[in-house]
Order: C-alpha cells, then sequence, then structure tokens
C-alpha cells in the first residue's frame, strides 16, 4: 500500500499548509501587514479626507507583540477552566494561524483568543457550554465568542487537526524507556527530566516554532535544553552517530533552541501597552461600532438585504397569484434560502 | 474584503448548488456541480448561527475529519457568508439501498468485494488514530463506478493513549457492539470492527442482523444469537458500568443461520463478533484474513450489483424532506437510540441522503 509509506504527519493539514521559513513566515507578516494598513489609510480618507496622515499604524513586529502577549494569557484561562492540556496548545496554534491570515488592526486578539480558546475545547472533543464559559470569563458575552466564530474557523480553513509538542515528546520518552540498555527505573528515576522538557515545550508555544518545525523536533530540542545525554541517546537511538541525518538534526535542535530560549523571556508589558494604546486610534474604522465608516458599510449590507427581501416578495406574490403558493420549480429559487441564515 | 473572504469567494465560484435534496439538524444538503467541469457533487451547507454553543459538535468532528483524511470522499470546503459547505463527491447510493433491493441477486463474491472495501477504508481510519463510531449500512456510500466510501464523521473522533474516558453513546444500536452496551467508557478500535461483523453478517442476510428495540433488548438479541459471554469468554465483563444480568442462552453455531457461507467466511465473521474486544480481529488483520484470499476472488467493483435508485432521479423535495419518509418503523429504529444523541447526530445522517426512496416503496 503506497499510503502505508507517507508518515501520518506528512498527510496532516499542518504539515501540507502551516509550515514556514522564518523568512516566508516575517513576509506573509509584512505583506498582510502592508495590505492592512493601505486598506485602513483608504477607509480613513473616505470618512474624512487628510486624516490618514496623523495615524501612526502598527508595524508587522508590532502586531505580533501583541498577538504574543494574548497566547500567554492562554495558560492562564486554561489553569481557570482546568482544560486538558491538549486544549490549550490547541488554542495557541489557532490563535497564532489566525494572525497569518489577518491583522490585529482589523480583529483585536482579545476576542480572538477568546473565541480561538472556545473553539479549540470542542474540536478536541471537550465541549463546555457557552454559558459556562463567558460567565467564568469577565466582561465577556457570548456574542463576544460567537460572533468570531464563524471568522475564525474560515481563517484556519476549517483545519481543526493540530499535531503538538507535548504529544512528541511523550513518544519521545516512552522511547527513551524501550531503548536498549535503559535504566529499567527510568521513567521514575529521570522524571525530572520529563517535566522540565514539558516545561520548555510550554515556552516554546509562544515562539513561532511550531509554524517552522515539526513537533518532534521541538520536543527533541526542549528534551535536549533538559538533559543534553538523554537527547543524544534518544537521536543516536534513530540515527547511527556520526551520519547526515544526525548532525541535520543538531542543527536543527540548535535552531529551535534559541527560539525557546528567546520566547522564554516575559513580554515586556509596558511596550505592549503602548501598541495596543496605539492600536485603538489605527484599527479599521469599519470594524468598530458606531463609526461613520461602520455604519455606511451597514447600512449597504442593509440596503442589499432588503433588495433580497423585496425580490422575494414580489416572486411569493406572483406565485400566490398564479394560485401555487409554493411555486412549481424548485431550483430556480434555490438562492433564496442559501443565505437566509 | 478581507483577504480570508476573498479566497473564499473564489473557491466558492467553483460550485453550483443545484438542486436541495435534503434536510437535517445540522445541514442541508444540495445536488450541485463543479462549474468548469460539470462534475455533479453534493455540496451539504452546515448551519450555523442557530445554535447556542456555536458551531455544531458533529460539523466540527466531519470537518476536521475529512479536512485530514484527505478521503476521496471530499472533494473542497467552502464557506458562504455566514455557512460552512462541505463539497462532497455525488453519491447515488448506498448498501443498505443496495441490501434492501429485493430485485438484486448477490453471488459470494459481491459481499466479499463490499466487506474488502469497508476493511479497506475502516484500517485507513485506525491508521489514522480515528474511530468511526457509526457504521452500518446508510454510511456505506456507493460511488457509480461501484466503490463503496464510508462517509458521516458525525461521530469520529481520534483516540491514542489508553485510560482516555469516550462516552458510550455512539453507535447506532443494530451495530453496536456489547461492551458500549454495558456502559464502557474505555474502548478502541474493536467497535468498529463489531460494526463491521453486523453488517457482514447483514450481506449474507439481507435483513439486519441483530436487530433489538431497545438498548437492553440488544443486548438480548446479542446473547440469543451468540449465546451468553461467560467469563472465561469476556473476562470482566460483569464488572461493566451497566452489567446487568440479561439471561442464560445457549451458543447456536453460526453455521445455523448461514447455512451457505464458506467456512472462510463463517470464521471471519466470528472473528469479528467475539466479544472480547482485545480479541475481536483489527481491520489490518481483518485484510489479511484467509477469507479474501480464498475464491472465489472479490467481484471488481464496476461489476457489483447496483440499485434501480441508482439510475432513477431523486424524487422530488417533498417527499424528501422532513420526517415523512422516516414513518417508515424500520428505518426509524436504525437511528441512535440514546437520549442526548439522538436529535442531532445519527438521526441527520438518515435525513441527508441524497436519495431517500426505498426500493420497492
Amino acid at each position: 500500500m503506497a499510503a502505508s509509506k507517507t508518515p501520518l504527519y506528512e498527510a496532516s493539514t499542518q504539515f501540507k499548509n502551516w509550515r514556514y521559513s522564518a523568512q516566508s513566515l516575517a513576509k506573509v507578516r509584512s505583506s498582510l501587514n502592508a495590505a492592512a494598513v493601505s486598506v485602513i489609510r483608504n477607509t480613513f480618507e473616505l470618512d474624512e479626507p487628510g486624516s490618514s496622515s496623523a495615524v501612526s499604524f502598527l508595524a508587522p513586529d508590532e502586531e505580533l507583540l501583541l498577538v504574543r502577549l494574548y497566547v500567554s494569557k492562554i495558560p492562564q484561562l486554561c489553569g481557570f477552566f482546568r482544560f486538558p492540556e491538549e486544549v490549550e496548545a490547541t488554542a495557541v496554534s489557532y490563535l497564532k494561524r489566525f494572525y497569518l491570515k489577518n491583522t490585529v488592526m482589523d480583529w483585536h486578539p482579545k476576542n480572538v483568543m477568546l473565541t480561538a480558546l472556545f473553539l479549540a475545547t470542542k474540536t478536541t472533543n471537550n465541549p463546555i457550554s457557552l454559558e459556562a464559559y463567558t460567565n467564568n470569563i469577565p466582561k465577556t458575552s457570548p456574542s463576544d465568542v460567537l460572533d468570531l466564530e464563524f471568522l475564525v474557523a474560515q481563517s484556519l480553513g476549517f483545519e481543526f487537526a493540530v499535531w503538538h509538542a507535548h504529544r512528541a515528546l511523550w513518544g519521545i520518552w516512552l522511547d527513551l524507556q524501550t531503548v536498549p540498555n535503559a535504566p529499567p527505573d527510568r521513567a521514575t528515576s529521570q522524571s525530572e527530566v520529563y517535566d522540565t522538557a514539558l516545561r520548555y515545550v510550554r515556552a516554546s508555544r509562544l515562539s513561532d516554532a511550531e509554524l517552522i518545525y515539526t513537533p518532534s523536533q521541538i520536543a527533541l530540542a526542549s528534551l535536549s535544553m533538559a538533559s543534553p545525554e538523554l537527547a543524544t541517546e534518544w537521536a543516536e537511538s534513530k540515527f547511527p552517530s556520526g551520519s547526515q541525518g544526525l548532525s541535520a538534526l543538531q542543527a536543527t535542535v540548535a535552531a529551535i533552541r534559541t527560539l525557546i530560549a528567546a520566547a522564554e523571556q516575559p513580554v515586556d508589558v509596558e511596550s505592549v501597552r503602548g501598541v495596543d494604546l496605539r492600536l485603538k486610534l489605527c484599527k479599521n474604522p469599519e470594524k468598530v461600532v458606531g463609526s461613520k465608516a461602520y455604519l455606511a458599510k451597514k447600512a449597504e449590507e442593509e440596503r442589499k438585504a432588503e433588495e433580497k427581501r423585496t425580490r422575494k416578495v414580489i416572486e411569493v406574490e406572483k406565485a400566490m397569484a398564479e394560485g401555487d403558493p409554493f411555486g412549481d420549480e424548485l431550483a430556480g429559487r434555490l438562492d433564496d434560502d442559501d443565505d437566509d441564515d | 474584503m478581507d483577504a480570508v473572504e476573498k479566497a473564499n469567494t473564489e473557491r466558492q465560484k467553483r460550485w453550483v448548488k443545484d438542486q436541495k435534496v435534503g434536510e437535517g439538524t445540522y445541514a442541508v444538503v444540495y445536488r450541485g456541480r463543479e462549474a468548469s467541469t460539470n462534475r455533479k457533487v453534493a455540496i451539504k451547507k452546515i448551519k450555523v448561527g442557530q445554535f447556542k454553543d456555536g458551531l455544531d459538535m458533529s460539523a466540527i468532528r466531519e470537518v476536521k475529519y475529512l479536512r485530514e483524511l484527505k478521503h476521496q470522499n471530499l472533494l473542497d470546503v467552502f464557506s458562504s457568508k455566514t455557512n460552512l459547505n462541505l463539497v462532497l463527491e455525488f453519491l447515488d447510493s448506498d448498501l443498505e439501498m443496495i441490501i434492501k433491493d429485493r430485485s438484486l441477486v448477490f453471488l459470494p463474491a459481491d459481499i466479499k468485494s463490499w466487506m474488502a472495501m469497508t476493511f479497506r477504508g475502516l484500517e485507513f481510519c485506525h491508521r489514522n488514530w480515528i474511530l468511526h463510531r457509526d457504521l452500518k449500512p446508510n454510511n456505506l456510500l456507493i460511488a457509480s463506478d461501484g466503490q463503496l466510501k464510508i462517509a458521516d464523521f458525525g461521530l469520529a473522533r481520534d483516540f491514542a493513549d489508553p485510560g482516555y474516558k469516550m462516552t458510550c453513546q455512539v453507535i447506532t444500536r443494530w451495530y453496536r457492539p456489547p461492551e458500549l452496551l454495558f456502559g464502557s467508557r474505555y474502548y478502541s478500535t474493536a467497535v468498529d470492527v463489531w460494526s463491521v461483523g453486523c453488517i457482514f453478517a447483514e450481506l449474507m442476510l439481507r435483513t439486519p442482523y441483530l436487530a433489538g428495540e431497545s438498548d437492553m433488548d440488544q443486548l438480548k438479541t446479542i446473547f440469543r444469537a451468540l449465546g451468553t459471554p461467560t467469563e472465561a469468554d469476556w473476562p470482566g465483563h460483569t464488572k461493566l458500568p451497566d452489567y446487568v444480568p440479561i439471561g442464560q442462552f445457549p451458543k447456536t453455531p453460526l453455521r445455523d443461520l448461514f447455512t451457505a457461507a464458506s467456512a472462510d467466511t463463517l470464521n471471519l465473521l466470528s472473528q469479528c463478533l467475539i466479544y472480547e474486544p482485545r480479541k475481536r480481529i483489527s481491520a489490518k488483520d481483518g485484510l489479511n484474513h484467509a477469507y479474501f484470499f480464498a475464491l472465489p476472488y472479490p467481484s471488481h467493483p464496476s461489476k457489483l450489483p447496483k440499485c434501480a435508485a441508482q439510475l432513477t432521479a431523486a424524487l422530488p423535495l417533498e417527499e424528501l424532506d422532513g420526517n415523512t419518509l422516516s414513518g417508515k418503523t424500520n428505518r426509524l429504529k436504525r437511528k441512535l437510540s440514546s437520549p442526548d444523541d439522538a436529535k442531532t447526530r445519527s438521526s441527520v445522517a438518515r435525513r441527508l441522503d441524497f436519495t431517500k426512496q426505498t426500493p420497492g416503496s
């Protein structure tokens, strides 16, 4: 069977659609940022000519800083709700992936984070009711979560399955108990190595590592930070010592360690606060309830809906006049119920 | 327009909806086609915005697994406005329709072919760490070239570590294994294999093999057919959460009921229906069973019996819609009967059939 020769991971949407190089990540982010700035600048100008020149838009790395802050809030919330690790890791991935398709100037990460987490409880089979969820989060209503749910799901391309480094670490840990000459009591006598490595895996979630490297590479790097000896022991059980594969792996591991070490530095809340303040002034007015641009967009949508309703009424009246309230042709009326919800 | 919306509109333009062919709790199904090629597709529009907890769990499960599995079943996913649309291969019939079509005669080679395709699909799911949890003849769809495809991942979930608690309210009753009926919250791929065993028997009998009328009656029906398990047959089963003594029924040889079946056939069947889940055959071993290597070889999919419904056009909407058709007692009973699932899940699949007519009706 040909299919069995492809590693499972390589058949995943994560492998196919969510892998980047550090350079391509930077490029995605800067072009998203540039596109958003030009759209928003335009909207400002339409609203009030000349108004955009005074606005200081966010730079790509400032957007990233804000996203990182909200990524770091997810573990706190998960601890409060006692969600399993899988929920936490999945929500983090969703939030990061969302901002590879959207900009914080359109959608503020606070609500996106809450939505991503709620969605992650469902996609990992740990659902809780929306009420129980929002009741326990201050200043949050069900609509804050639900309004964005579809947008988030759509931005993820409905690719809900995520492969996680903490699972890979568990796999390596199981492997380490069965490699030749493993001490029989390794699972207990060296368990603090596993715990430490897990802490590094958790730190890696604040970095871009998962968008660049595979879960098992991140797991191995985390293990090597906890115990270089055990990491080497495992790697040499998979690759012959001195082989090309092994040295390539060591280079990858070193690169990931740098990312994790950087991610361990706490987010500077003061500088994020500055970014957030500026965001209040430069976010897309079409998405700010009450602004002129917002009202204009709503009015346009309402006009289109009204047009559609009128057309429907005319059709129904016509059908009634012809004596058959249900019409006679089904196919022709398909469009009507296509977007009524 | 946002980039995400833009990309979406592009994808959406590829597909055209032609006609509504069915409606369920969480989705509406349309017959449609690819605009550029006129290839026939089914479009399943998932309803959103009307459930108080947001996107429905069944919809999420289905999308999640279909996206990952790259099953030949799923061509594309796009969304329109606030709706999620799944574009699926258009499949005219399912195994249930074929089984019920009395005008068709099944050769042993035909049954072997359907079983081989079912095991192959199931092995793929299990290899990908996914439990289907709702296998039954009408979730095995048949393409016009005769290929069988496992459908409806609305109850599927992934599994990895042993000792992870799962719900036992899954799998339509007649195809549900005894460990789930006894309330086991820890189970394995063996649950799907039991369902396949029931389908195997049904293909030979042309009527559901273990058709219980309630969950309790289901166990009785199983034991009446296969004998009450002893502690030696199935160690520990009396300790399961919902265990109740059902009564003593003797083991009757399968041979008594399946008079025309070969020894290999009965051996594979009996291995799918072993009480002890850990001893039940795996999908992979099932594929390697002597049954599939013995004469007669499986029929080529294109040579398999096709039911009349595959050739006729779908019924008009009013007959396809709602409960009018599920009034048939037979159909109702096949629905999943557990209290919280019945209203949203398994019933959905039944109503989403593209062709709802029953042969001979």
